[in-house]
């Protein structure tokens, strides 16, 4: 890529529009209320402390097409984060 | 102590606003230099009172530091309290400026994000792009993806892939990069001399329908 077409990704790609965009959209775009494919909890809060591809790998592509794990997986991040923040 | 400044005849109040205690010492400094403080803090934070403000806040906590540092019969250890003072103002007075900055750089970003997102192509396109990134990132991009939405820096995500942060960011982007490439290829039209000859083979059988319609 030359040095121009990087200036115009770097113009083109805001982080912030991205990540404001797919929060949107994976929060609410697949319903799955049948819970299908759905990952226990352990699962979701097992790959947000230690993320493994070999264990993991379901679980992650999971989050692509179910907004409600999609969900609790942010909200798991979320905390783990402050927990981390706090020095636990 | 010495003092390096001319006496001012402007009088601080001998506490701060959330009632720190000022020592004299302190304010005394501080009022001696009170019109300088005045001069730079109004050019950048505007409002005399809240330059006022900040020059006993300044004030209150470098006393907490003096008491801190000068038990009573120790050396002084601050040498020239003023100049102390006045720089200690400076450095509050840019901090503040500085939040006030980003406050107002938050709000105008924002405003440009929700007008952006606000446009159904813009939409489309994002959708598109989030879609293509997810279904192609690997393993490792997936996550740095969630816990970026999560809300964690890239600090953060680096050492959990044996990253340092600038690395991950630099690696996400790439990732991203990638998939626009890849998208901008399969949108590319198609070469004018295939357009053409498209073209040529429907106009006949164009031409034909309507003379079987006339007949």
């Amino acid at each position: 890529m030359t040095t121009k077409e990087k200036a115009e990704f770097n113009d083109e790609f805001s982080e912030a529009e991205f990540f404001g965009f797919a929060t949107s959209y994976l929060s609410e775009a697949f319903p799955n209320p049948q819970r299908v494919g759905c990952p226990p909890d352990s699962d979701l809060q097992r790959m947000a402390e230690q993320p493994v591809e070999a264990r993991d790998a379901a679980a992650s592509e999971h989050l692509t097409c179910c907004s409600l794990c999609f969900n609790r997986y942010m909200e798991i991040l979320g905390t783990l984060r402050r927990r981390k923040a706090a020095g636990q | 102590m010495a003092s390096g400044e001319a006496p001012s005849s402007f009088r601080l109040n001998s506490a701060d606003r959330h009632g720190r205690r000022i020592v004299p010492a302190v304010l005394a400094a501080a009022e001696s230099v009170f019109p300088r403080a005045l001069e730079y803090g109004t050019n950048l934070l505007g409002d005399p009172a809240v330059v006022a403000n900040t020059l006993e806040e300044v004030a209150a906590t470098v006393s907490q530091l003096v008491a801190r540092r000068d038990p009573p019969g120790e050396p002084a250890p601050i040498r020239n309290l003023p100049g102390y003072v006045f720089r200690a103002f400076v450095r509050q007075v840019n901090r503040l400026k500085r939040k006030e900055l980003a406050v107002l750089d938050a709000a105008i970003a924002g405003q440009t994000l929700a007008q952006r997102l606000a446009d159904p192509s813009r939409q489309l396109e994002m959708k598109v792009l989030v879609d293509e990134c997810l279904a192609q990132f690997d393993f490792t991009g997936r996550d740095m993806c969630w816990r970026r939405l999560g809300g964690f820096t890239w600090d953060e995500i680096g050492p959990l892939h044996g990253l340092s942060g600038h690395a991950a960011e630099v690696r996400f982007r790439n990732a991203v990069r990638a998939v626009k490439a890849k998208l901008a290829q399969s949108r590319k039209p198609l070469p004018p001399t295939a357009q053409t000859a498209q073209n040529e083979q429907l106009m006949p059988a164009m031409d034909g329908d309507d003379d079987e319609r006339k007949s």
